[in-house]
């Protein structure tokens, strides 16, 4: 059963927020959805469990029970603890009594939690709170689990930490869509899409989107093009359209998924400037 | 200590810590850390949330008292006046949501008694519009702008890139290397470990210490980390996780940080996985999760 | 439904604001009316002037009439004045048939326990009533009532204004920015002085003109009550917004705040008439000190030296409050200084970054 979101366009007002996307997502495994602030992201994971209406397109989701939800703000109460924000949960999903306690200390125990379900949940770390926002989400064992930028401000440690418990979680057979700042996390997805202002940059398993990639990018300390070209450590990345305009004194490398998304955003930036 | 450098210039130390630390009552957010940051110089401060970063950078500023030790500023402990020749962005950007870019320019330009900056060009079109009105990658430059507006000799940058895409956060970098080129010393906190190789020298808190510094290297140590490559790497995963290992995948990959190759053959063989296992160098994030999972580490 | 229904209870229990507001608020209003709301007045105090002054004095009911005065050498003139300055409550000017009995109508209550009793004497006495002759309820609430306004923007207003800094996170920007934690305080009330000034004369004037309520006093002396007064409030709200760290928080405080002073400050339940035990809580806001001044000057064209015990009270008040906000304040603001200075020994750094292995590990 493939979860989907096809061709969706979205508009607040004036704003096209989703310009005809597409995304869809197997049982068993995860898929990334990556893009700065603005990018449609929120917009896209909230069109797919229902909580934004379409403009043109459709969505195949499960019914609300069988979808688990945690929104870019964490999605726990303050002035409750790990524990009572569970039990709250649970609740509103009908679990109770002994199979909502176990499930409960399962989930928490995994998230590194169990020791804190006492504490508020304003006391808590960033990173142990997002894990406490996904612990509520997988609570009633969703089929398909919608996270939106769980990582976001998290300490690496917490985020390796968030990694393993969404692996976990597509591994026992949940879809698992998420959206990222981080480019490394989409390069660990099953599949990417990256999104721009609403629109899609790339989309499909890592080796497609590296693949599909036309152009070269050189590493050079003195760019050609200051316009099309970036610092990466000490140095620069520089865009050329082929490889044969590599100049002389710069090393072709192979692209890796920065590499991509920043010269695709260049380019789409590049096109609406020339069109207005 | 190199004799040479006993007569060579003693360069200006921008920002020093020296042995300093900070309790809340019974609770140590910073241990004995020392520190310092040279003009010219990127220096990334890494770390877990809780680590201790902002409260070190707090005290670093001055708006912040050590319980234990001395912290300086150009040379002496941190004031008002000093703090004139210094740039910050805190966590929270610092910008006020109900004012407009350039009002926000403005207000930040009147207090250091500067003339306001002059906008670039991403941010003329929306120079009227409300700071939170417009995308974060348009409020962190904004933000920037106001650190730089005065000319400070020194910046100090709390996560200055969470949340931007890929293409805001390379011309943020962009923006603090050429300040670095100028002579600016830079001290800049972050989560992503990407951007380490933007550093020029890298500082690892954990638990409240300074427990590395120095190059990539350096923050690494002795970590190592198992690579295991399988084509059932969702059991090899399963397994790993059960058996209570730090795991987690890198593309198709299941690593695993701090470990040691032949327990992780062995956990594998008991679940029936055939697996490629060899012991490689840690990352940085590998390390600080070694770090998180026995703190007293070296 | 029963989960929602139990997080709001264990979110409400954190909520202590709220909790004070729910709890302590009608727990608070039970006893203020119940000790303090009484509109009759036991006992008033009176002077009595002129020729026959011992003789009238002694005549009058003690257990209503509690003569602090008695001079039989002054006239009418002094007897006005006494009553201007508020000495006493009522003045009763023998040497004349009927003897005149003068009114404080400034004073409400107490005038009209005055006048019923004088009443009784029938003949004997003939009342005029001074300040306020038709003893109108709107004349002594509308100086008041701009207190309470005053009140109201100065604590509301100006302590959502700071908060607003910590909510945004600005606070700590402010923190590195070279400007004085005086500066900031100063540069942030002065705006809403600035409407409160604004709010105050208009208010004053339609007041004055819907109401016919006279404008008998100096208006320096007044501006210069108001003045102290919106200084006082203000930095309550300061205060406020350094004990808050929402916006809603600070409302609630407030609120808190608020509430008392329309009930304590004599605006409605005459002060002299409430229990000792309440009454001691009037003293201590600064409502009520404002409003001796706004009637006395309006209704009584009181003058600078009569109110000095308002005054020097409001004075007082404002220090206090705006020393303790700004402490306060610059906790937030600045730190704590260490006391020795010694430079930092660093050794240049080493020509790589490979870095020596400094600190603790």
């Amino acid at each position: 059963m493939t979860y989907a979101v096809r061709s969706a366009t979205v508009r607040f007002g004036d704003t096209l927020a989703l310009d005809d996307v597409s995304l869809q997502v197997e049982p068993g495994s995860v898929v990334a959805v990556v893009g700065g602030d603005g990018a449609g992201k929120t917009t896209l994971l909230r069109s797919l469990v229902g909580k934004v209406q379409l403009a043109r397109g459709e969505v195949n989701a499960p019914a609300p029970e069988g979808i688990g939800y945690m929104p870019a703000t964490g999605g726990s109460w303050s002035s409750l603890s790990v524990a009572q924000n569970m039990d709250f949960v649970g609740g509103i999903y009908g679990l109770s009594g002994k199979a909502l306690v176990s499930r409960r200390d399962q989930l928490l125990e995994r998230a590194s939690l169990g020791h804190s379900v006492d504490r508020l949940a304003s006391q808590l770390s960033g990173g142990m709170r997002r894990k406490l926002g996904f612990s509520m989400a997988m609570l009633h064992d969703p089929a398909l689990l919608v996270l939106d930028e769980p990582s976001t401000g998290v300490d690496p440690v917490s985020r390796v930490d968030l990694w393993r418990l969404v692996s976990e979680a597509a591994a026992a057979g949940a879809a698992v869509v998420m959206s990222t700042t981080y480019l490394d996390e989409a390069e660990r997805a099953a599949s990417l899409l990256a999104l721009d202002s609403g629109r899609t940059l790339a989309s499909g398993t890592l080796t497609d989107v590296l693949g599909s990639f036309g152009g070269a990018i050189a590493r050079t300390a003195s760019p050609r093009r200051r316009a099309w070209a970036w610092r990466r450590g000490r140095e620069y990345h520089e865009y050329w359209p082929t490889a044969l305009d590599v100049p002389f004194d710069a090393v072709a490398v192979t692209p890796d998924l920065e590499d991509v998304v920043v010269t695709l955003s260049m380019l789409k930036q590049h096109e609406s400037e020339l069109a207005s | 200590m190199n004799p040479a450098a006993a007569g060579a210039v003693h360069r200006p130390v921008l920002l020093a810590a020296d042995r300093v630390s900070r309790k809340f009552g019974a609770f140590t957010a910073v241990d004995d850390v020392t520190l310092h940051v040279m003009p010219g110089e990127v220096v990334g401060l890494l770390g877990a949330n809780g680590a201790g970063k902002t409260t070190l950078m707090r005290m670093l500023l001055g708006v912040l008292a050590t319980t234990v030790g001395e912290v300086e500023l150009f040379g002496d402990p941190p004031d008002r006046e000093r703090r004139r020749r210094l740039g910050y962005t805190p966590q929270g950007l610092g910008l006020y949501d109900d004012l407009t870019v350039r009002e926000n320019l403005a207000f930040s330009a009147q207090a250091y008694e500067v003339s306001p900056p002059e906008l670039p060009e991403a941010l003329r079109p929306v120079a009227d519009r409300l700071i939170a009105e417009i995308p974060l990658g348009l409020q962190r430059q904004v933000a920037f702008l106001s650190a730089l507006s005065h000319d400070p000799e020194v910046l100090v940058l709390d996560e200055p890139t969470s949340g931007v895409d890929a293409l805001a956060r390379a011309t943020l970098w962009d923006t603090i290397r050429e300040q670095a080129e100028k002579g600016v010393g830079v001290l800049v906190s972050t989560h992503n470990m990407a951007e380490a190789e933007q550093c020029d020298r890298l500082l690892l808190m954990s638990n409240a210490r300074l427990v590395a510094q120095g190059s990539e290297a350096d923050i690494i140590g002795s970590t190592t980390a198992v690579a295991v490559r399988t084509s059932a790497w969702a059991r090899a995963f399963a397994a790993l996780s059960a058996a209570g290992q730090p795991v987690m995948l890198a593309g198709r990959d299941v690593r695993v940080a701090d470990a040691d190759a032949d327990q992780v053959r062995k956990v594998l063989a008991d679940a029936g996985v055939t697996a490629e296992v060899t012991g490689v160098p840690a990352t940085i994030e590998e390390r600080m999760m070694a770090l998180a999972r026995a703190p007293e580490g070296p | 439904m029963r989960a929602m229904i139990v997080k709001e209870f264990r979110e409400l229990r954190r909520d202590r604001r709220t909790l004070a507001m729910l709890i302590a608020m009608p727990l608070l209003l039970l006893v203020i009316f119940g000790y303090a709301a009484n509109f009759k007045v036991s006992t008033v105090k009176a002077a009595v002037v002129g020729p026959q002054a011992t003789q009238v004095a002694a005549a009058l009911p003690s257990s209503f009439f509690d003569v602090t005065v008695t001079q039989p050498s002054d006239r009418q003139a002094d007897a006005e004045r006494m009553l201007q300055d508020r000495t006493v409550n009522v003045a009763i000017v023998t040497g004349r048939a009927p003897v005149l009995a003068l009114v404080d109508g400034s004073n409400l209550f107490a005038s009209q326990s005055i006048v019923s009793v004088l009443n009784k004497e029938g003949n004997k006495v003939s009342t005029q009533i001074l300040f306020n002759p038709e003893l109108k309820t709107s004349w002594v609430m509308v100086p008041a009532i701009i207190g309470l306004i005053l009140t109201f923007i100065g604590t509301i207003v100006t302590s959502i204004g700071l908060v607003r800094e910590r909510e945004t996170g600005t606070l700590e920007q402010l923190a590195v920015m070279p400007i004085k934690p005086s500066t900031v305080i100063l540069g942030k009330i002065s705006p809403y002085f600035l409407v409160a000034a604004i709010d105050l004369s208009i208010i004053t004037g339609l007041g004055m003109l819907l109401f016919g309520v006279p404008f008998n006093g100096n208006a320096f002396v007044f501006s210069l009550g108001a003045a102290l007064f919106l200084f006082v409030v203000l930095g309550i709200g300061v205060f406020i917004s350094t004990v808050s760290q929402t916006a809603g928080q600070a409302i609630q405080t407030a609120f808190l705040f608020t509430l008392p002073q329309i009930l304590l400050s004599g605006v409605i339940f005459p002060l002299d008439s409430m229990a000792a035990g309440v009454r001691w809580i009037g003293y201590l806001l600064p409502l009520t000190y404002f409003t001796m001044i706004s009637q006395g000057v309006m209704l009584r064209g009181a003058s600078l030296g009569s109110l000095w015990l308002p005054f020097l009270v409001l004075a007082v008040m404002a220090a206090v409050v705006f020393l303790g906000a700004t402490l306060r304040f610059r906790r937030d603001l600045a730190p704590g200084r260490r006391r020795h200075r010694s430079t930092v020994a660093v050794e240049p750094a080493a020509a790589s970054t490979g870095g020596q292995a400094r600190g603790a590990s």
